[in-house]
């Protein structure tokens, strides 16, 4: 049997060939800059791409699970109701590994259950194209061995000298690379620089788990009556961020506008998020987690302990985002560190 | 009103520019179809003809003379419905600003020396939102109204269900238009503690959220003035932030 390399090497201006190969035929969204950040965004031509090592502050879920989506049209004279499920061929273009763990559990999340067809129609039709990374502050990914991928992706690339190493996962992706970009085997000297880039990487990280993944759904699971919630409740504002910068956050709100007509209208589903005040109020006024505590003990448990009981899998994937985007500095993998301790001695 | 008659809708205009109204006019698109269901039978801003047979009251504006209060009530009186259209109305709004100063040194700065002796009918009180008065019965916020949310509101209320108030702080609508963090940019904002439902648009096109839709039901002021200190800003700086739209009280009614 022909031994399959494992790299294909693409050179810089190869990428660009391949980016605007795929423009022509997808819709790409990838990472820009924006104010001067790396973000996520839509890239109508192939220089607005840029590849970043940095983790954005918004991940790409917003692509498959759009903030603001309309699931059915309905006319009330006629009772008639359309279901909507729109979905345009997509690239996402440079998913760091921990964003493309986050889309294995965003997929499983979407077809558990009665499956949702708008997420995972667009799903089908999206492709994925990693881009590795280096770790700041915030990133605790290595912690939870979410911090490489080995499948999840049609492309992923990882940077050398003048261009990139380009690991194949998926036959769609092989053809996207035949078909737009001239690859070659990559030489020896490019494979060690990616040793060493790994290595760097793997030095880099400074947040860090004092436990392994597997031990801290039992450790949440001790840790309600810990005084860590009340500390953090009191400096939270409730702002929501946490949700809606996370790549695992699913939650959603649906309702009804109806236009100017009242005849007329649109379901629409927006995200919605377990730590904003309204999340757990239900009619006539009750709140099932009214203060600030409650509700953030109940985000972190739906990241370490809730969700693996169904899905055997924790729900972070330790992109650091939720703790970067806070403003009050509630930091994930301190509070989480902090539960371990409490929990070393009982 | 009789089963077939539709709603008789005015609007009453108190201490504000007026710019409410005029994003209730620039509803071009959706007037016609709305005005199949309502009567509009007092608009200064768009017509000439007056009536003081109405069902709903949209209010714009603070109340800050004595003579707006007397008025004000008799539009409760009036009105099954009354709806506070603004940040001016809903809150207080900048007119709040005046209330640090004693009445008669605001009419100074407003009128000048000689007009402020002379111009003896001029009636000033400290500013305060239309609930200091009156039961308001529900709010439209902002500065001005989102022109999305009036038009939601009123259809709620037109067939009958229970509209739908934003209580998220403006840092949701932020992350859903995908903008970069104000304070990640170096700036200083309240969209933290401040009442959304405005798409963050004041983020979005490059400056800050001004807090001009009050805060949230439940605000943590003391925390975010300590996140506006640890960023940078003096005390003071802080507290001029939280006064453009809040010298009412930090979601106090004055």
């Amino acid at each position: 049997m022909e031994k399959i390399p494992k790299f294909k090497y693409l050179p810089d201006r190869a990428l660009n060939s391949l980016v605007n190969g795929l423009l022509r035929e997808y819709k790409v969204c990838g990472t820009i800059e924006k104010d001067g950040f790396p973000a996520f965004g839509e890239v109508s031509a192939a220089d607005e791409l840029k590849l970043t090592q940095s983790p954005t502050h918004l991940s790409a879920k917003g692509f498959l699970f759009p903030q603001r989506e309309v699931l059915l049209r309905f006319d009330m004279r006629t009772s008639a109701h359309v279901p909507v499920i729109e979905a345009e061929r997509q690239v996402l273009f440079g998913l760091h590994p921990c964003d493309i763990r986050a889309l294995a559990l965003m997929d499983r999340i979407f077809a558990h259950g009665v499956p949702d067809p708008n997420y995972l129609f667009r799903r089908e039709h999206t492709i994925v194209i990693g881009a590795d990374c280096m770790p700041d502050e915030y990133c605790f990914c290595e912690s939870l061995g979410t911090d490489d991928v080995d499948e999840g992706f049609d492309l992923f690339l990882h940077r050398t000298g003048g261009g990139y190493l380009v690991r194949v996962g998926s036959e769609r992706g092989s053809a996207l690379l035949e078909k737009y970009a001239r690859t070659r085997e990559p030489g020896k000297a490019a494979l060690k620089e990616l040793d060493a880039a790994n290595e760097r990487r793997r030095l880099a990280f400074r947040a860090k788990l004092d436990a392994a993944p597997e031990e801290l759904p039992a450790i949440y699971a001790k840790s309600d009556e810990s005084r860590v919630w009340e500390r953090i409740g009191a400096i939270c504002t409730g702002c929501g961020s946490c949700n809606n910068v996370c790549p695992t956050c699913y939650c959603f709100d649906v309702k009804d506008e109806v236009g100017a007509s009242l005849a007329e209208g649109e379901r629409v589903r927006t995200w919605d998020g377990c730590t904003l005040e309204d999340f757990a109020k239900v009619a006539g006024g009750h709140n099932f987690r009214k203060t600030r505590a409650e509700r953030l003990r109940h985000r972190f448990n739906r990241k370490f302990r809730y969700l693996s009981d169904t899905f055997d899998s924790l729900f972070c994937v330790g992109c650091g985002r939720c703790s970067r985007s806070c403003l009050v500095k509630i930091n994930i993998a301190d509070v989480t560190n902090e539960l371990i301790r409490e929990n070393a001695g009982a | 009103m009789g089963p077939q008659e539709k709603p008789r809708v005015a609007f009453f205009s108190f201490t504000c520019c007026e710019g409410c109204q005029l994003m209730v006019l620039s509803c071009e698109k959706e007037l016609p179809d709305i005005l199949k269901h309502i009567k509009i039978v007092n608009f200064r801003e768009a017509m000439s003809e007056k009536s003081d047979d109405y069902d709903i009251a949209f209010v714009e504006g603070s109340i800050s003379r004595r003579d707006e209060i007397k008025k004000l009530k008799k539009v409760r009186k009036q009105a099954r419905v009354v709806v506070a259209l603004g940040t001016c109305s809903s809150t207080g709004g900048l007119n709040c600003l005046k209330n640090r100063y004693p009445m008669e040194e605001v009419k100074e700065a407003v009128y000048g020396k000689r007009a402020a002796l002379s111009y003896k009918p001029i009636d000033t009180i400290p500013a305060r939102p239309i609930d200091a008065v009156v039961e308001v019965d529900y709010y439209l916020h902002g500065c001005p109204i989102s022109k999305k949310e009036f038009l939601s509101f009123l259809t709620a209320l037109l067939m009958g269900k229970k509209p739908d108030t934003v209580n998220h702080p403006v840092c949701v609508d932020c992350k859903m238009a995908g903008n970069i963090c104000v304070f990640e940019k170096g700036g200083h904002c309240l969209g933290p503690v401040t009442r959304g439902g405005c798409d963050a648009i004041c983020v979005t096109y490059g400056t800050w959220c001004w807090g001009c839709r009050g805060p949230v039901d439940n605000p943590n002021i003391d925390s975010h003035r300590e996140t506006l200190e640890r960023y940078g800003l003096t005390a003071e700086d802080v507290a001029k932030k939280f006064a453009l739209y809040g010298e009412c009280g930090g979601g106090r009614k004055c």
